[in-house]
């Protein structure tokens, strides 16, 4: 149904990375506005996407940043930077998701597992697009679509983000797209 | 299919805006400074309370309040320095020759103390700072050391890119 788009610039792409990482690791300024300016964009549609509303998106998206700029310099493969950033933002939606849960009578109820439990919201009559039906979809299958098709994560850097092994990403992958699939199907009928 | 409507452009300049501030130089060299003037003034502190003799409990007790202070802002300017702002290598640099200097200029001063005056406390006080420009020489080198690297790889990076441009 989706296609991978653009194979990632791979190899080029990678040590473009890396080479941003390493001037910032010396500490060039520019190279911090330079890694803004490239990676802003996709850290942003990301997390807007998972978060659903622009303001807390924005506040995410300041703490994302803050952590990046206080980690880089313990990166240590530049390589991976694609994977790093997004593990980082990852992690700092899912601090942000604990947060709000913590003030739920929930115990220690895993977030994650819970994200996966939640209810797609309503798909409104009037839906146009995937995007749509995309944001449909609970929360892991969501963040799994998001990454793969639209951030061009690969699997191995998909499994090193969400921390848990290819498998499993796989898995993910197959009911996600199954979920989609429904959920194109019904707008569609609707 | 991507609906998601982009950041306003002020968002950008927020960004920088917050890098420039995360990456105060002055605020990391603040910190090393504290860490320095902390280890001196912990150094003169014990220096003396090892040397004064028949101190009453509550001069012993002074210095060693005196002494944890000194140690708890070292720990703390440490800690920042570590977790909150976190030095990139060209700024380690800086702080390392700081430190050496610092830690050299300390250490020529207990030993011009020791040889001029009759104060007992500047022996210990040199060979603590003596120590302290050990460290302070060892994190300069490596830092030195670590920038050369990364200077390389930016080099080797930089060439690979304009190989695969061509």
């Amino acid at each position: 149904m989706l296609t991978k788009p653009n194979p990632t610039d791979s190899a080029n792409g990678r040590t473009a990375d890396e080479l941003l990482v390493v001037r910032c690791q010396l500490g060039e300024p520019e190279a911090f506005d330079d890694l803004i300016a490239r990676w802003h964009r996709p850290l942003w549609q990301y997390i807007r996407r998972m978060s659903g509303r622009d303001d807390e998106a924005h506040d995410l998206l300041q703490e994302v940043w803050v952590r990046v700029i206080r980690g880089i310099a313990r990166l240590r493969d530049g390589s991976r930077l694609r994977a790093w950033l997004f593990g980082i933002t990852r992690r700092t939606l899912m601090d942000r998701l604990r947060r709000e849960y913590a003030a739920l009578p929930l115990g220690d109820v895993d977030v994650t597992e819970l994200a996966a439990d939640v209810e797609p919201i309503d798909i409104e009559a009037d839906l146009a697009s995937l995007d749509a039906a995309l944001e449909t979809l609970p929360t892991i299958e969501r963040e799994v679509l998001t990454l793969f098709y639209l951030r061009d994560l690969s699997l191995a850097e998909l499994a090193d983000t969400l921390n848990v092994p290819v498998g499993t990403v796989k898995s993910r992958l197959f009911r996600a797209r199954k979920l989609l699939r429904a959920a194109m199907q019904e707008r569609c009928d609707s | 299919m991507n609906a998601i409507q982009l950041p306003d452009p002020s968002v950008v300049s927020g960004l920088e805006h917050l890098a420039r501030t995360e990456l105060s130089l002055r605020a990391r060299i603040g910190h090393v400074l504290l860490a320095l003037v902390a280890s001196a003034m912990t150094i003169v502190v014990v220096s003396l309370w090892l040397t004064e003799p028949a101190l009453p409990a509550r001069t012993t007790t002074a210095f060693a309040m005196m002494t944890a202070i000194g140690l708890g802002w070292v720990a703390y300017s440490i800690w920042v320095l570590q977790a909150k702002r976190v030095m990139l290598a060209k700024q380690r640099v800086v702080a390392g020759r700081l430190a050496s200097l610092f830690a050299a200029a300390f250490t020529l001063g207990c030993l011009a103390l020791g040889i001029a005056t009759t104060v007992r406390a500047a022996w210990p006080a040199l060979a603590m700072s003596v120590l302290l420009l050990a460290v302070a020489l060892v994190l300069w080198r490596r830092a030195e050391a670590a920038h050369a690297r990364l200077l390389a790889r930016r080099d080797t990076l930089e060439r690979e890119l304009a190989r695969g441009a061509r």
